[in-house]
């Protein structure tokens, strides 16, 4: 979330879109009803379905499932032709005005410019700013332009222009605001009818009310966004994501308090993993990773950090330009004393990541028999899926197989699953170590919510019998690998023999000893230039303002440099002071960075550095102090005077929002473009020859089959969660079962009409994977759309049973689970499976 | 089956048995589970009575066993009904004993038609306590079981449980007349009822078709 | 309950003066439900079942999101589901949290036979005594919302106390501390119902339920648990709730008028026939055996 859970209470107005907090997140969804019972705040929710959420809402939209960059499209056309911007923010706080190199080429075909049809990628040197500062309308393109648009083969790899041209006119043909409406002019309401199924008079009225904050000129309403899986979970998830940043960029919503981007994180920690770096492609802080073409610490740095990119006259604070600091940190924290200078701080320890190793292809490898091990901790892995008969097919290859959890699940019983007969489970050979975790409620730590807020909890008993902590568990099986690595040697021992492992029980390390590592502290005493304040050595730091890149301060994690000091824990703190009244809560807990609440916060001030609202002051620029102030903390550099036209988004090295992503910093092009789900009922009307996300991945085992209509898979199916359950845990816990019985399907009363389906009979949902069978559940919340004047329908699968639970141990379920059904198409970024958008067959089991 | 009754020839001589050893377990049984059934239910009808709850073992004894005693006065009623239905048959007489049973009212019963085993108003509170019992046992099954009423018919509850409480209450107008006959105002029943026997006379005053019939012109010393 | 807040202002079943009769508090204690805010989750059934301690029960799958068909003996707490189409095509998922309405003018309670086994305490809350619960259902007859519920096993009759308990030690009701979303407010009756008011009125004015009102019916002296309705013209489609809902009036009829009526006859009857003694005295009873065969030769014997 750009914003937090609290702020949005704030908001004037939401935009609920692949999402269902309602559901999902029902306690975080109070300040959604805080913000309607207290400001009048209108909602709007767009889904496949009618949940929980759109039951509160003011305006709920039925959407085909994978179709909202065509819905947000629409959205955005409706804002430009309306004039629905806050044209100050959009002209100083977005790249708006910066002007594209010749040669870049907009999606009509489906294809921006640099497609190579052959290795299927694209070549992105087109997808640039222009160089030259301020430029006028009529002027030439610049000559460097096309010399760019050809970059040679071993030529180094482009890079932002220091000097960026721009227009703040926003009148130059080739800029960003002009290549924007060009783009979005094709997402008419009509257009958009056919592709989304939604009237257009519902797109034309939800577009209205979404942008009426901005009204007449008005610059004081604020509308936020929220969304979670729902978009993510698609081929273009990534994409979608960003249509959502842009409109806000346009609104001029970002960084003011009550609007945003907010994403609704799905697990209690699941935005801790990722700061963490619980994903292949990133270190901790959201550093980079190593690949093989980073030979040594020197190459690594300069590719990680950015160097400014922006009109000369304006100002980049860039404050990626500190990744040296950051990086350096980490390694100090990781390899301690054996981290120095003359080493490269034992950068070589790292491994370099050569290939994807994204979640659904660990599997996909695994099913083709070169991964031969797995650890699943904390996660079902053939419950996730997607495909989920892959999983348990892979899992079948594999030599062995750790799992940590705290009930038998669907990985660590794999071979039970529904369709292995006894004679088969003899021959599965994979060796399956079962250790006893602990649960939630038996462990201390931090959980890191969707706000970003790092929140101490204690254990409320604990673990029961041999279970044991995660810490514990990882702790004995690290000391035994140095053990081994110690006595019989091996390739590379340095990285296991010298890692940092110095807490006061190394068979236990305690939670509180990990956290103030993660924060960092001096190694020598050092001094922060701005304030003049000296941490001493051996001091826990209290910011990444004193982070150094010689190897005298440490940190896990920059990004949390700041939440245990000398001061505290500051994650443990529960103050309820809210002298603002915007729900900020400065002593509650710890939020990164510095504990801000509200990231990009410079942005909720006009250029002059006022208050676009001043009933919604968060920060502001002081005259007298020559000092950025506030109620939250400034996101900004402190004592940039608005004068100095420093762009409030500090981690771009542009200092402005990207309307235009350049580079392909996004792999699928500068702005979204509606790409079908990659298993659809209709085709692509935009582009029929380009239905799919081209660079969207697509596993080609043989396991990895997409379904088409013309096979007769004609009904669209989503999957999802129910608020009774927790993912697939609670079908252990009777108390969620009394409340969710069973297995069921959605089904529309029209379709369940067509094929005589009554509720509480059992169906067969077939995918061109696998089968589900479950009860169904006829409703009215699903109606049937019209997609190309053809009637479509769409069915619903909630995920939470699988064939251990209490329900499936009693008999009562096919024991079959939804994630069979679902494919390994995978977005290019963020590499999430499309989990959300297949095609099913439907009839009575 | 009623003149089944014969004159007695042992040591009480001169007596006519009026109720067979059958007829007076099956009478008295009546009349214990009624008194149980009756004054439990009073005790649910007004908070005034609830001491008669309260004296049979407390609320829950008697919620429990009130349904289950009253079938047994049901049961109790049939047995009864078994034996005495012909005797208890109204006949065209009946009427006219009706139309003058004021003369029995105010014991000048030498101006009322002679009357069989059973004078037309024993006739009337047999009859009476008979559909009542049928009433009481149709609305209390209800009431026994009000959860198997359906949502949309809960209106019913009332309306059985008014019926139930307005049946019992016509019982205990009879049972009240029934009691004070029996006890007080007609001497001997009591003993007719307990012992079986009634005197020559007694038969003679309050049934002299009966006792015309069980004599069968036989003097009798 | 010693030391604490409740003070009983009625009893069932009971002959005699209430020590708290006519007596209120300084407020009467109210639980707010928001239809417009509740999406539905079920923290309310969850908490309830957990604070009473009641066991999980086995459910099944119904073609619903209601966890079942009707509130149980020990299950007071039950949101109740319905999809409902508007008449100008608008559709409505409506979620309505069902419990015991805690009735100013209680039809269990007036229904009941037993002493003392439904209490109105002065704050409102009317709660069941299950020591003296008797079993005989009345209550289920008397109460227009069907919540008393009987258990079979203990012939005892069940439902929502509003967590009495826990009010009297200052506590809200444990459903009221598990809403996640802030649908359900606990407080006095004038603050609920002033809450209630408001939110109403924001509703009709600034969002399309222009029918939004309070439900508070009046047919049962108004009631402790109150609701916000999007639609208070129709408050049946949520899930059955009645229009007009009032203590049956053959109950009424029943508890009241016939009650007496009843006794009277009794004691009329009593005094009639004793009347009749004194005034008639008793029959005839035997006859001199001259007389005897007398008659047996009158009549040809």
């Amino acid at each position: 979330m750009t914003n937090g859970w609290i702020d949005i209470k704030n908001t004037d107005m939401m935009l609920i879109m692949g999402g269902n907090p309602a559901e999902n997140h029902p306690c975080g969804f109070k300040w959604a009803i805080e913000a309607k019972r207290n400001r009048n705040a209108k909602m709007i929710v767009i889904d496949p379905r009618f949940t929980r959420t759109a039951a509160v809402s003011d305006l709920f939209l039925q959407i085909r499932t994978g179709t909202d960059i065509a819905l947000l499209g629409a959205f955005i056309n409706y804002t430009l032709q309306n004039n629905r911007v806050n044209h100050e923010y959009l002209v100083n706080y977005t790249n708006a005005s910066f002007i594209i190199k010749e040669g870049f080429k907009l999606p009509e075909d489906g294809l921006y410019s640099g497609w190579d049809a052959d290795k299927h990628t694209y070549d992105k040197s087109t997808w640039n700013y222009e160089s030259g500062g301020l430029t006028k309308v009529d002027a030439p393109s610049h000559p460097e332009a096309t010399a760019h648009g050809i970059a040679a083969a071993g030529a180094p790899p482009p890079s932002l222009p220091e000097n960026v041209a721009y227009d703040p006119t926003l009148q130059h043909p080739r800029c960003v605001y002009q290549l924007l409406k060009q783009h979005y002019s094709r997402y008419t309401p009509e257009t958009v009818e056919k592709i989304t199924g939604i009237p257009k008079d519902q797109i034309i009225k939800a577009a209205d009310m979404f942008t009426s904050i901005r009204k007449d000129g008005s610059t004081k309403q604020v509308a936020t966004i929220i969304y979670a899986v729902g978009w993510t979970q698609h081929s273009s998830g990534t994409q979608t994501i960003r249509g959502a940043a842009m409109l806000q960029l346009l609104l001029g919503n970002v960084g003011r308090a009550g609007g945003g981007v907010n994403a609704l994180r799905g697990h209690s920690n699941i935005q801790g993993a990722t700061d963490m770096a619980g994903i292949f492609d990133i270190l901790p802080g959201y550093l980079k990773v190593p690949v093989p073409k980073d030979v040594d610490f020197k190459t690594y740095l300069t590719r990680i950090t950015p160097k400014p990119a922006k009109p000369g006259e304006w100002q980049s604070f860039n404050y990626w330009s500190n990744s040296p600091r950051f990086a350096v940190s980490l390694l100090k924290s990781f390899y301690g004393s054996a981290a120095t200078k003359e080493n490269d701080f034992a950068f070589h320890y790292l491994p370099k990541v050569d290939k994807n190793y994204s979640w659904a292809e660990l599997w996909d490898r695994m099913y083709a028999g070169k991964v031969q091990g797995l650890f699943a901790f904390g996660m079902n892995g053939v419950a996730i899926g997607p495909n989920s008969q892959k999983n348990i097919d892979a899992l079948k290859r594999a030599d062995f197989l750790v799992v940590c959890e705290i009930y038998p699940d669907e990985t660590s019983e794999f071979w039970r699953a529904p369709g292995i007969t006894p004679e088969e489970m003899k021959k599965i050979n994979t060796t399956v170590y079962r250790l006893p975790g602990a649960g939630f409620a038996e462990k201390d730590g931090t959980f890191v919510n969707s706000a970003r807020w790092l929140q101490w909890k204690y254990a409320a008993v604990p673990p029961p019998g041999e279970a044991k902590l995660d810490q514990e568990i990882l702790a004995r099986i690290f000391l035994k690998i140095r053990d081994l690595y110690k006595k019989e040697g091996g390739k590379f021992p340095d990285p296991i023999l010298n890692a940092s492992w110095s807490y006061t029980n190394p068979y236990n390390p305690s939670l509180t000893e990990v956290a103030k590592e993660i924060n960092g502290k001096a190694l020598e005493d050092v001094t922060d230039p701005a304030t003049q304040t000296t941490i001493k050595a051996g001091q826990q730091l209290p910011s990444f303002a004193f982070l150094r890149d010689d190897g005298s301060t440490t940190s896990g994690n920059w990004l949390y440099c700041g939440s245990w000091t000398e001061a505290g824990a500051m994650i443990q703190r529960r103050g309820t002071e809210d002298p603002s009244g915007l729900g900020i809560y400065q002593n509650w807990g710890w939020s990164w960075p510095v504990n801000r609440r509200v990231l990009y916060n410079r942005a909720s001030c006009d250029t002059n550095g006022k208050p676009w609202d001043a009933s919604r002051a968060q920060v502001w620029w002081n005259e007298s102090a020559k000092k950025w102030v506030g109620n939250d903390v400034p996101d900004f550099k402190p004592d940039s005077a608005p004068s100095d036209h420093m762009g409030p988004f500090i981690m771009n090295p542009e200092g402005v929002g990207r309307i235009f992503v350049p580079l392909g910093m996004v792999a699928d092009g500068p702005f979204p473009e509606h790409y079908e789900v990659f298993e659809s009922p209709a085709q692509n009307i935009l582009h029929p020859q380009q239905p799919n996300n081209p660079v969207a991945i697509r596993l080609k085992s043989a396991a990895d089959k997409i379904g088409t209509t013309a096979e007769g898979y004609n009904i669209v199916c989503t999957t999802y969660r129910l608020t009774e359950m927790y993912h697939y845990w609670t079908k252990n816990n009777p108390m969620n079962v009394q409340l969710q019985p069973e297995p069921f399907v959605e089904i529309p009363a029209e379709l369940a009409d067509e094929l005589k389906i009554s509720g509480g009979e059992k169906v067969k949902v077939t995918s061109a994977r696998s089968y589900y069978i479950a009860k169904a559940m006829v409703t009215r919340r699903i109606r049937p759309m019209m997609i190309e004047g053809k009637k479509t329908y769409q069915i619903g699968i909630p995920i939470h049973w699988g064939y251990r639970g209490i329900a499936e141990d009693e008999g009562r379920t096919a024991k079959t689970l939804a994630n069979q059904l679902s494919p390994a198409v995978i977005d290019p970024n963020a590499f999430t499976p499309e989990f959300k958008g297949f095609l099913v067959k439907l009839e009575k089991a | 089956m009623g003149t089944r009754a014969v004159l007695h020839r042992g040591p009480k001589t001169d007596q006519i048995e009026r109720y067979t050893p059958a007829e007076r377990i099956a009478h008295w049984l009546t009349a214990g589970t009624y008194v149980y059934a009756m004054a439990t239910g009073l005790g649910f009808f007004t908070p005034y009575m609830y001491w008669l709850v309260e004296i049979v073992g407390g609320g829950p004894t008697a919620r429990f066993w009130h349904p289950i005693i009253g079938l047994g006065y049901v049961f109790t009623n049939v047995y009864l009904h078994h034996q005495w239905k012909s005797d208890l048959k109204l006949i065209p007489e009946d009427r006219v004993w009706l139309d003058k049973v004021k003369y029995y009212i105010t014991n000048e019963d030498d101006l009322l038609p002679e009357q069989d085993r059973f004078d037309a108003g024993q006739k009337l509170f047999y009859w009476g306590m008979l559909y009542c019992a049928v009433i009481l046992l149709v609305t209390g099954v209800v009431m026994w079981f009000p959860e198997s009423i359906g949502r949309s018919w809960h209106w019913v509850l009332p309306l059985v449980v008014i019926i139930h409480s307005a049946a019992a209450l016509i019982t205990i107008g009879g049972l009240i007349i029934h009691v004070y006959m029996g006890v007080f105002m007609v001497p001997g029943s009591v003993k007719a009822m307990t012992i079986g026997y009634v005197s020559r006379g007694w038969a003679i005053l309050h049934a002299p078709l009966w006792y015309k019939k069980v004599a069968n012109g036989r003097t009798v010393k | 309950m010693a030391g604490g807040t409740l003070q009983i202002k009625a009893i069932s079943g009971h002959a005699g003066p209430v020590a708290g009769a006519n007596t209120s508090r300084d407020y009467d204690v109210c639980k707010l439900v928001d239809t417009t805010t509740c999406i539905g989750c079920k923290a309310c059934e969850v908490a309830c079942v957990e604070w009473n301690g009641y066991p999980f029960r086995p459910t099944s799958f119904d073609n619903t999101y209601q966890t079942m068909p009707n509130t149980e003996w020990n299950y007071w707490n039950l949101i109740r589901f319905d999809e409902h189409e508007n008449a100008d095509g608008t559709f409505q998922w409506l979620m309505r949290k069902d419990q015991c309405m805690h009735c100013e003018d209680p039809g269990c309670l007036k229904a009941c036979p037993a002493d003392g086994a439904i209490v109105q305490y002065s704050n409102g809350i009317v709660d069941f005594q299950q020591e003296h619960c008797i079993g005989c259902q009345y209550c289920v007859t008397g109460c227009p919302f069907d919540i008393p519920k009987f258990n079979q096993e203990t012939k005892k009759v069940f439902k929502c106390t509003l967590c009495s308990d826990r009010v009297n030690a200052g506590l809200e009701p444990a459903c009221i501390k598990s809403c996640p979303t802030g649908c359900l407010h606990f407080g006095s009756k004038d603050d609920m119902l002033a809450l209630a008011q408001a939110r109403a009125t924001q509703l009709r004015e600034h969002t399309s339920h222009r029918n939004a009102g309070v439900y508070d019916p009046e047919g049962v002296g108004g009631t402790h648990v109150i609701y916000v309705l999007h639609d208070s013209s129709n408050p049946e489609k949520y899930g059955g709730l009645p229009k007009n809902p009032r203590v049956p009036i053959l109950v009424q009829l029943w508890k009241g008028p016939l009650k007496w009526l009843g006794g009277l006859s009794m004691m009329f009857g009593v005094m009639g026939v004793a009347i009749h003694y004194l005034r008639f005295g008793p029959k005839e009873a035997e006859m001199k055996d001259a007389d005897i065969q007398k008659e047996d030769r009158n009549r040809g014997n």
